[in-house]
């Protein structure tokens, strides 16, 4: 990046004006004899001083703003950007904000939460962990209810389909505070493999939930549209599968 | 474009609370301000990033650019009215002591600034960036940097002096 700040001021046609000065000022941006030159004037000129002095003070509050407001990452970000075997949904998202007051609600609920992203064992969601693969194997679809499992996470297995490629699938959810998220995992070898995964704000009423938004719910299905060579398992289709081992 | 890489993943991640900063320095509005994080870290998943691509500028550059998207679409004067209501808001429900009131002024100021120079100051004053940092950050020459900061730092003067006259 070339430096153009004497051609800024030339080109200008006057020279520097003294809040430009005092802003390079407290920036120790000013060459050595510059500083010296301003010094001596605030030596002498109290109208600059005071302005020096309110400019500083300013100063202070901006750092004291972005201090004492939150600007917290939201918690799910970290766990996102570190799952290395997931397949990252679309931007077709829409801006919160115009999604209407309930969800901009729910955002602001989440946006009060702390993550620490320095911590080495960030919790990440998607991560196929002993207890996640079990209730893929194990647990029926459901359309509505949660089963807990540890690290205060909700699991829901939504519906069982199988992939072109002779693969068992599921689609699920995952939700723990007030981060969700949804999922489709495949079978491979005995193991279950994450394949797609989007993050979702839901409302949460008790027992329902509906996505704030249809831009990750319409990418799942797509992907599963793409991926399945048959309609989803009914319960009883399902309930053998689980019960032969797959 | 390869998808990125371990290591870049982990720079992402130590990035993220200054992209955050750098999200609400555009915006101006926190919920915006998560919102075009989360499009800006999607895209970067999405899209990947060159092997050699320094974190922080390629992942500060599609976060401007998802922003620059965002403005285009929306509607200038919903966002304004958006905007107004949530400062009216903010200044009612903190000014309960002498520093909240000050902080207040000063939040509903940078609200106020073109959001190129708030995102200027925000890089020197409050990020810390020497002027040809925070240049090759936003990608604009250090001449605009110094421009914009000062033009930043004489709005803020005038506008809280200016309040300030008018409450005394």
């Amino acid at each position: 990046m070339t430096d153009d700040r004497q051609n800024v001021v030339d080109m200008a046609g006057t020279r520097v004006d003294d809040d430009h000065l005092l802003s390079m000022y407290i920036d120790s941006e000013l060459d050595a004899e510059s500083t010296i030159a301003l010094v001596n004037r605030l030596r002498t000129e109290p109208a600059l001083r005071s302005r020096l002095t309110a400019m500083e003070a300013n100063e202070t509050l901006v750092k004291t703003l972005f201090a004492r407001d939150k600007h917290d990452v939201p918690e799910h970000l970290a766990p996102l950007v570190a799952a290395e075997n997931v397949t990252v949904l679309g931007t077709a998202r829409h801006w919160q904000r115009w999604a209407g007051a309930a969800v901009a609600a729910s955002f602001a609920i989440a946006a009060a939460l702390f993550v620490n992203v320095n911590q080495t064992a960030v919790f990440n969601p998607m991560t196929m962990d002993n207890q996640l693969a079990s209730v893929l194997e194990h647990s029926p679809s459901r359309a509505a209810g949660w089963e807990s499992l540890d690290g205060d996470r909700q699991f829901r297995s939504v519906l069982t389909f199988p992939a072109a490629d002779g693969r068992w699938c599921r689609e699920f959810l995952l939700a723990q505070d007030e981060s969700h998220w949804r999922g489709v995992a495949c079978r491979d070898g005995g193991d279950w493999v994450n394949q797609v995964v989007g993050s979702e704000v839901f409302l949460e009423q008790e027992t329902h939930y509906r996505p704030a938004g249809a831009g990750d719910s319409e990418k799942v299905a797509r992907f599963i549209d793409e991926t399945a060579t048959d309609v989803a398992l009914g319960p009883q289709q399902e309930a053998a599968l689980i019960g032969s081992g797959w | 474009m390869a998808n990125l890489t371990a290591q870049q993943r982990q720079d992402l991640i130590e990035e993220l609370p200054r992209l955050k900063r750098f999200c609400l320095s555009l915006t101006s509005d926190p919920a915006d301000a998560d919102d075009l994080l989360q499009i800006t870290v999607e895209r970067l998943l999405e899209k990947g990033m060159p092997e050699d691509a320094h974190v922080a500028k390629w992942s500060h550059r599609v976060c401007r650019n998802c922003w620059i998207d965002e403005i285009r679409s929306r509607d200038v004067r919903s966002r304004y009215a958006l905007s107004e209501s949530a400062v009216e808001g903010a200044g009612t429900t903190s000014a309960n002591t002498d520093e909240s009131v000050q902080l207040d002024r000063v939040s509903a100021a940078m609200e106020r600034l073109p959001p190129e120079q708030r995102a200027a100051l925000v890089q020197v004053a409050v990020e810390g960036c020497s002027y040809a940092e925070a240049a090759a950050l936003l990608e604009v020459p250090i001449g605009t940097i110094m421009s914009r900061v000062a033009r930043a730092r004489k709005a803020l003067a005038n506008d809280l002096e200016w309040n300030a006259e008018r409450e005394a």
